[in-house]
């Protein structure tokens, strides 16, 4: 069947001989064409390419390495990569990150490309003859084997191949008529795809790009990076230290951390992070990319920064406040670049004229602090002015002193809403477009007409529960996507209780491996900003078919315990996929009238008789008894252990500042609330128990590693000043001397320190069983040993991920036969680290959408006379030249300077007012004093102080808030008791965007077209988010700070203020 | 890890095999007139060539004879052209020693040398060019020659490398795929009573991993026994014609 041939190539040998070695190289005949039109019978896998295409594409191996970017468009369809180009991708220097990034291209279902093997097809090979040149070959083997498509393919549709090898055309375009060759790229994008003017825009910067990079200068600025293999060697020899560098957003220019990853213990005597000073020894080295780094001699080590620095200050500060010195290195080399996409933003025109002679090279800054300038050719420079634009990174000769770049896409005039949120989306690299039609023909329908029916074959295989139970929900008021219910009742013989939770049987309707379960997979999250959310699955799932509504049959997976009645401990649970339909669709204030036994009307029992309504009350009332019985029970059982409740009073807190959200549930948090998240909470608990007896190597659970306690010190010294000593030893003790350090004067007092708590907490994170010892799944926030995410499958892809783990630990029981849809154990943990990021990458894109909509709240005041921009704060941190101070009214956390650039300090007069005057700082661990000639000032920690907040506003970062001190004292607001309603952060949110949308309408009636207005009303088609997810959320320490906590509740609030 | 892509996402392997598939195996018996048999063969580019002298008296001190079967000698060597770079081999490094004694181990296994009491069989083997899998080569040639001398056997001594990749056995490792770092056994299979000869692998393997990787290098050592019966019934033919 196969024809033995050879192949002679000419390699390098170890010593760097050159060496001539002949390989084989069999060729067949039948090579499947991955073609839905194929008319001879390829034994076709995978993905296929459409057979609904005008015509066939095929890149040239210049133009595959070269101009990938372009091809990576979605609205190119058709696109046949041959063997020759990927491995002319694979082979190009340095480029292993191109290769990776087609062979993710190949295998991603939702781009139409396929790769055709034709090395080994036995007619579209052509030997390379003697004295060919490498590209000649690989175009010639690349026409071969487009006429060998087209041929194969019954001349169906023609072929065109893409090369930008002028002699390629002249020498084959006449050859045959129906395989075109056609010239430039661009003469094919402007030919066959005039819409996608993106693709055309890409391409020229793309080529822009390499042209300059011909031309560049020879004057070394950086020393080179030692060779891969130099650099494998030193690491395992321990001479050089391999870790992630981290810039210091604040000090981008000068300071940088490498933090280790992996073997710590060969280097037991370098337990913390490295420090990088200063660009020479950063060496290109960009934020986020693994390095190898050669500690410098301990003379020379240095130590890191104190002092506040406002944004973009460059100053050159003394050497006075740095700390103590710490291994300091510099980078040798990179193992991996980790470069994203960048939003930057142009400089004006005016400015880049002046800046260089040929203004198509320009200086861009970056979004991101941490991001050095990056250097781009274009001649759109003086459109592009004051746009944000974004930017790949394409390489950083060491010539150079900024990397080079090329621009990809423009997102819009700077400053402008949309802009600006769609910048945070790509500066968290979210992408969430609109789901497309092809995802969205794998949903089933319901609508008027054909409305979506319960299964009859799904009937049987399922626990019927919709006539036996009674099952409800409880949400947050107008609530649409309910992910859980409830149930319980006691059991015949009233000896036993059953407790049920029925949470939305999203793998149902999501099978493994569809298309809106990859989608889902890649956003694994839903992702909520302060004015709009981005939903993880189509909204016929998330709001109607997996919504377990009010009185309709719903498919649902439940957790079914069976309880002793007396001393409630589990005897039996049942874990299974079952059929409900909920009776009450609760929200939680009706819930807790209910259970205070006030008279109250429940809408499903409006048009009952009277007597049947009582008797159906009392039903729901007994039951929403023995539920709060049952999760106080579990409750003080977890406390026992020592869960930590640090969170429950933030949210109080939270609650308290945001006067929208006390519109929507009373200022303190109803018992209810934590009713209904006991509950979660234990089903996740046994689920996970369930799960990884099972899958011992393979499940999916939730950890939270302990604090490392070096982290409570600022805590501990905090407290100290107040009188209160914190236990930090264990999770119990830390949560006990918390309870214990509470000033009845000021409650702000207790917050701030479970807030320190907080923040010295490392994040929960998913993991996958096999990949980390047992002792290790404890989940210290919650005081359990095994726990999961099961009961938001709706919002979560690990949900999905645990729930398809369920059932197939339930089939396995069943049919006791080995599973074989399991993701292997590496697979999981990698996409457990995937869903991790995400997470992370979806908290910070909410605190920073949060921040974005403060600044845009406080742009339009005058600091000077808005009484609203005088607020309270507290001062929690000390540092050399200011203070950390938070400002309860608005929940914002940001630094206070005590000595301005012209090295004044801050006095206060007699009459509490400040005067910047020549003096001197003196700091303290728990107090910073001012003295100058008025007098001393001392400022402590806990103080209260007034400050005013404004808004520093940057051109090419995001806007700031800045604070400073009016006053000593407690800011006293008058207006604050006669006006009931003062602004909320929602109410700001609102007026945010009500502004942004007058704009664009202004902008529109000028003949401008923006598109704003239409994708707001789009996107904010929000419903409210479940207020208990919010309270699952915070409740499992999955937050870094206080700020991301706020986020969601602003987020929340934003959508429900819009609904 | 970095290096090359062993195995393709579409299943292809760097020489355009699939994974299950052999490289191609030519052979010849009786190139020789002079020894008492020979044959020459060819395992994708591997190239070997067997002769053997025997049964015949113990040669050199009478002690190393047995009294109840045949003593066999194997003798291994590579040719100074035989890898990319040219290097002189002397007899009796340890590599060939090793492989001698492997060869010897795998013959006695064989060859039904108890029909031969206190004789010899000399086996020698010349690895011509090397490609991957010279072990196996080096037997599957030896068998042939064996063979062609008319020294009785249990079965065809068939031998096959197998390797593992991305959780795929590969059959019949070239050069450059035994090179990349992973896991290579070598396996010498009496094929029609599925005996073991000789089995060796020096890397490191999962254990679960170890059976799946034994029943692709037997399969490919059954493949090999097809192609070496058609050889020897091929040359069985041509030498009756010309007898007759």
């Amino acid at each position: 069947v196969m024809i033995k041939t050879e192949k002679v190539l000419h390699l390098r040998s170890s010593r760097g001989r050159k060496v001539r070695v002949v390989r084989e190289h069999y060729l067949r005949e039948r090579v499947p064409c991955s073609s839905a039109l194929c008319q001879a019978e390829c034994q076709n896998e995978g993905k296929v390419l459409s057979a609904d295409l005008t015509h066939y594409v095929v890149p040239d191996a210049g133009v595959v390495c070269d101009f990938l970017e372009v091809l990576e468009f979605r609205e190119l369809q058709g696109v046949v990569f041959t063997q020759t180009a990927c491995q002319a991708a694979q082979q190009s220097r340095g480029r292993s990150r191109l290769y990776n990034r087609l062979r993710s291209l190949l295998k991603d279902p939702r781009h139409d490309c396929i790769l055709f093997a034709n090395e080994f097809q036995q007619y579209s090979f052509c030997l390379r003859e003697k004295g060919e040149s490498q590209e000649k070959w690989q175009t010639r083997c690349i026409y071969h084997s487009a006429v060998w498509y087209y041929n194969h393919l019954a001349g169906l549709r023609p072929v065109v191949m893409i090369t930008e090898d002028l002699e390629a055309i002249a020498e084959y375009s006449s050859l045959n008529s129906e395989v075109y060759v056609i010239s430039t790229q661009v003469e094919y994008l402007r030919s066959f795809c005039p819409d996608l003017l993106a693709a055309q825009e890409l391409y020229c910067s793309i080529s822009q790009a390499m042209q300059e990079r011909e031309s560049e200068s020879t004057e070394r600025e950086f020393a080179d990076h030692l060779p891969a293999e130099v650099l494998e060697a030193g690491i395992k020899s321990g001479r050089y230290i391999q870790g992630t560098l981290n810039v210091n957003k604040h000090r981008a220019q000068h300071e940088a951390f490498v933090r280790f990853e992996g073997s710590a213990s060969k280097n037991t005597e370098l337990n913390s992070d490295i420090l990088v000073c200063g660009g020479k020894h950063r060496n290109r080295a960009v934020q986020g990319d693994v390095v190898a780094v050669e500690l410098l001699p301990v003379k020379e080590w240095q130590g890191r920064n104190t002092a506040l620095t406002e944004g973009l200050g460059e100053d050159k500060t003394g050497d006075e406040t740095q700390s103590q010195p710490m291994p300091t290195g510099r980078v040798v080399g990179i193992l991996q670049r980790n470069w994203r996409d960048y939003v930057v933003t142009f400089p004006p025109w005016e400015e880049v004229q002046s800046q260089s002679r040929n203004s198509q090279r320009i200086l861009v800054t970056p979004w991101d602090y941490r991001i050095p300038k990056i250097r781009i050719s274009t001649q759109r420079a003086k459109d592009l002015q004051d746009h944000r634009v974004i930017v790949r990174l394409d390489s950083w000769e060491s010539t150079s002193l900024y990397p080079n770049g090329h621009t990809v896409r423009v997102l819009g005039k700077a400053g402008e809403l949309e802009t600006e949120v769609q910048t945070i989306l790509v500066e968290c690299c979210i992408y969430a477009p609109p789901f497309s039609e092809a995802q969205l023909k794998e949903m089933p329908v319901n609508s008027e007409e054909n409305p979506w029916k319960v299964d009859p074959s799904e009937v049987n295989a399922r626990l019927d529960l919709r006539d036996t139970h009674l099952v409800f929900s409880i949400d947050p008021l107008g609530c649409e996507d309910v992910d859980d219910t409830l149930s319980v009742q006691v059991l015949p013989g009233g000896k036993r209780l059953q407790l049920g939770v029925h949470i939305a049987d999203v793998t149902h309707f999501v099978q493994e491996g569809s298309l809106t379960d990859l989608e889902a997979r890649a956003r694994a999250t839903t992702y909520y900003l302060a004015d709009r959310r981005y939903d993880m699955l189509p909204a016929v799932l998330s709001a109607d078919l997996c919504s377990l509504l009010g009185g309709v049959d719903r498919y649902a997976m439940s957790v079914l315990w069976e309880l002793d009645a007396q001393s409630l401990s589990v005897c039996k649970v049942w874990y299974g996929r079952t059929i409900i339909r909920s009776t009450y669709q609760l929200h939680y204030e009706l819930a807790q009238a209910l259970l205070n036994g006030e008279q109250v009307e429940v809408p499903e029992l409006a048009q009952m008789e009277q007597a049947e309504r009582d008797q159906r009350l009392t039903e729901l009332r007994q039951a929403l008894e023995l539920l709060t019985r049952l999760a106080r029970h579990l409750r003080a059982q977890r406390d026992k252990g020592g869960a930590l409740e640090l969170e429950g009073v933030e949210v109080r807190a939270q609650l308290d500042s945001d006067r929208n959200i006390t519109a929507l549930v009373p200022k303190q948090p109803l018992e209810v609330h934590e009713t209904v998240a006991e509950c979660m909470i234990y089903a996740n608990h046994w689920v996970a128990r369930k799960i990884q007896e099972h899958f011992p190597h393979q499940a999916l659970l939730r950890r939270h590693p302990p604090p490392r306690q070096e982290f409570f010190n600022r805590l501990i010294d905090c407290a100290k000043t107040r009188g209160f000593s914190i236990d930090t030893r264990s999770n119990k003790a830390l949560a006990d001397s918390l309870d214990q350090a509470a000033d009845p004067l000021d409650p702000l007092v207790n917050r701030l320190l479970r807030m320190m708590a907080t923040q010295a907490m490392s994040n929960a994170q998913y993991f996958s069983t096999g990949a980390c010892p047992e002792e290790q799944y404890y989940h210290y926030g919650l005081a359990l040993d095994r726990y999961t995410h099961f009961t938001s499958p709706i919002r979560r892809y690990a949900d999905i991920i645990v729930h398809r783990l369920l059932m197939s630990a339930i089939s396995a029981e069943k049919e006791s036969g080995p599973n074989t849809h399991l993701v292997p154990n590496k697979e999981l943990e990698e996409l457990a680290q995937q869903i991790n990021s995400r997470n992370r990458a979806a908290q910070i894109a909410q605190k920073q959408s949060t921040e974005l909509f403060q600044c845009l709240y406080f742009k339009d005041k005058d600091p000077v006379t808005d009484e609203r921009c005088v607020a309270d704060a507290v001062v929690y941190s000390i540092r050399a030249n200011g203070m950390l101070v938070f400002v309860p009214r608005y929940g914002l956390k940001g630094a206070v300077y005590l000595k301005n650039r012209d090295g004044h300090v801050l006095s206060l007069k007699r009459d509490g007012s400040c005067v910047w005057q020549p003096g001197s700082l003196q700091r303290y661990p728990d107090k910073i004093s001012s003295t100058t000639s008025i007098g001393t000032h001392t400022f402590n920690v806990f103080d209260h102080i007034t400050v005013r907040v404004s808004v520093q506003s940057s051109r090419c970062h995001s806007d700031s808030l800045c604070l400073e001190v009016i006053a000593n004292r407690p800011h006293q607001t008058p207006q604050a008791e006669c006006h009931p309603a003062p602004r909320g952060r929602s109410e700001l949110v609102q007026e945010v965007v009500r502004l942004a949308e007058e704009a664009s309408q202004q902008a529109n009636e000028n003949g401008r077209a923006p598109k704003l207005t239409r994708e707001e009303r789009e996107f904010r088609q929000s419903r409210k988010p479940n207020l208990y997810s919010l309270l699952v959320e915070i409740g499992e320490l999955a937050l870094l700070d206080l700020a991301a906590c706020e986020q969601i509740s602003a987020g929340s609030q934003a959508c429900t203020a819009s609904a | 890890m970095a290096g090359i892509e062993l195995l393709s996402d579409q299943g292809y392997r760097l020489d355009g095999r699939r994974a299950t598939e052999l490289r191609k195996v030519q052979a010849r018996m009786g190139v020789f007139a002079q020894a008492d048999g020979s044959a020459y063969l060819e395992q994708g580019n591997t190239k070997a060539l067997a002769v053997v002298y025997g049964p015949h008296e113990v040669r050199g001190p009478r002690a190393k004879s047995l009294h109840d079967r045949a003593v066999i000698n194997c003798q291994y060597s590579m040719a100074t052209f035989s890898t990319a770079e040219r290097k002189r081999r002397p007899h009796g490094d340890r590599k060939s020693s090793e492989m001698s004694l492997h060869l010897k181990q795998t013959f006695e296994a064989a060859v039904l040398t108890q029909l031969y009491p206190r004789s010899q069989i000399d086996i020698y083997v010349k690895i011509l060019q090397s490609d991957g899998g010279n072990y196996t080569a080096c037997v599957n040639a030896a068998t042939l020659a064996v063979v062609d001398a008319g020294i009785p056997m249990r079965d065809y001594v068939c031998a096959c490398t197998a390797g593992f990749v991305d959780d795929t056995p590969l059959a019949d490792l070239c050069h450059a795929e035994e090179s990349g770092g992973g896991t290579s056994l070598s396996l010498a299979l009496l094929p029609r009573s599925g005996q073991i000869a000789l089995v060796q692998m020096d890397a490191r393997i999962h254990q679960d991993h170890l059976d799946t990787l034994m029943e692709a290098a037997m399969t490919a050592c059954k493949g090999v026994s097809r192609v070496l019966d058609g050889v020897v019934r091929q040359h069985l033919q041509e030498v009756s014609v010309l007898t007759a």
